[in-house]
């Protein structure tokens, strides 16, 4: 596996402790979170509307803001300072005056670029109807390249764009299991180059393929991928 | 809640409340949002959104078998038809568990989640801890959340990783022959439904 450069994927890494469980927990624990959802949901038609873009919003942050002690919310936070400030709605040094602190302490100075995705690397654009409302979905006149059944592996890269491939099966033989509707591609919509729909294959992959002998015993993982993150395995059978 | 602009100094500045309330205030100032409609946005997603949307469709194919086959077979139609809408659940996919067989659902990559049948979700789901370990050792994770599964049953783990949402359909406790749709409707916690605990009757 190669190494993980991305903060959010985290998918099988190791080091973790025990999952946080209460069953009667809350979906809020504090008046601010509640704020935080109410204002990210006006603050996105004002800023990141395409299909992904706040997700590598998100992605783009800094460890310490992704992770931070705020949880969740205050990852929506960190990242709406980010967006409000590249959208010239609420610079970052407006947020530190307000705040009565010195310049630097916004999530904003701390966050990543929006990565810079040559579009040539991403599979080419398609004509498709254009939905009446607004969605993911594309109906798409090319039938999907591969039959349920069929062996498939995603090679990945190591670009800093957005993706929805987890690292974890990167270089990992699965089998697909079902296709979904197609939808527009994130690696693309996220980084403004169209829609580029895309059939979405349901990849099922052993957990000994993944993790090897030590593997949990009758697991099977199953990932949502897009058509153009998979070549045939040719190598299997 | 804003008690004016004035009072924001010092080291309390990068607490969580006064932090957000800031910029409440500076977006309000500038016009880009009303905080009406913050307060109605968030009363929508604390009170009328919630897991009873998703346990009623369970409820519901406990009793119905033609409704439970139509459900796993088509829930985009099922949801359709109960006219059910919202957040997150353009395309639904239900996952059934029986003997044998247990499905669990998770996003690895951040925190996706049928909103509209099963309300916000907890903090646990969006944790690091439960997202990085419940792909790589489910039962473990099972186990310690204080679900323990059959080492024969199998696992299947469902990584939300496009815009598919998956929902569990778990089992049907026994002893609960009698009871009646909202009875049963009861019954089914959220946790359940997210595959990391059973329904108990």
């Amino acid at each position: 596996m190669s190494t993980n450069h991305r903060v959010h994927d985290i998918g099988g890494t190791e080091g973790w402790g025990a999952v946080p469980y209460d069953p009667n927990e809350s979906v809020f624990h504090n008046d601010w979170e509640r704020r935080v959802l109410g204002l990210l949901f006006q603050v996105l038609p004002h800023t990141a509307k395409r299909p992904g873009e706040f997700r590598h919003t998100l992605e783009r942050l800094a460890s310490e803001d992704y992770f931070c002690a705020d949880g969740y919310y205050g990852r929506w936070r960190a990242g709406m300072e980010v967006l409000l400030h590249e959208y010239g709605h609420v610079d970052k040094a407006e947020l530190d005056n307000r705040l009565g602190v010195p310049h630097g302490t916004s999530a904003g100075y701390r966050s990543a670029n929006v990565a810079a995705v040559n579009p040539e690397s991403l599979p080419p654009d398609r004509i498709t109807p254009v939905p009446e409302r607004r969605t993911v979905r594309r109906e798409l006149k090319e039938a999907p390249r591969f039959q349920i059944g069929d062996r498939v592996v995603a090679a990945g890269n190591d670009e800093a764009g957005h993706t929805r491939l987890p690292e974890y099966v990167r270089g990992v033989t699965g089998t697909v299991v079902k296709i979904h509707p197609a939808e527009v591609l994130p690696d693309s919509t996220a980084h403004n180059h169209g829609d580029r729909p895309q059939h979405v294959l349901c990849v099922a992959y052993q957990a000994k393929d993944l993790w090897g002998e030590d593997a949990e015993q009758d697991v099977v993982i199953n990932v949502d991928l897009y058509e153009s993150y998979v070549e045939l395995d040719q190598g299997a059978s | 809640m804003s008690q004016g602009a004035d009072h924001h100094h010092g080291s309390n500045a990068n607490s969580p409340e006064i932090r957000t309330e800031a910029l409440e205030d500076l977006l309000v100032e500038k016009g880009l949002i009303d905080r009406a409609r913050v307060d109605a946005l968030i009363e929508r997603f604390e009170h009328d959104l919630g897991p009873m949307i998703g346990a009623r469709l369970v409820a519901k194919s406990w009793l119905e078998p033609e409704f439970r086959e139509k459900l796993l077979d088509d829930a985009d139609q099922v949801l359709k038809d109960e006219q059910i809408q919202g957040a997150e659940i353009e395309h639904v996919e239900i996952k059934a568990n029986e003997p044998g067989v247990h499905n669990v659902v998770v996003c690895t990559l951040c925190s996706c989640y049928p909103w509209a049948l099963l309300g916000l979700p907890p903090s646990w789901y969006k944790s690091p801890e439960y997202r990085s370990r419940v792909v790589r050792e489910p039962r473990k994770v099972l186990e310690e959340m204080g679900m323990s599964l059959n080492p024969d049953t199998e696992i299947r783990v469902w990584d939300s990783s496009s815009e598919t949402r998956f929902l569990v359909l778990p089992e049907r406790p026994a002893g609960t022959e009698e009871l009646d749709l909202a009875a049963l409707t009861q019954l089914v916690t959220r946790d359940s439904m997210i595959g990391v605990a059973e329904v108990k009757a």
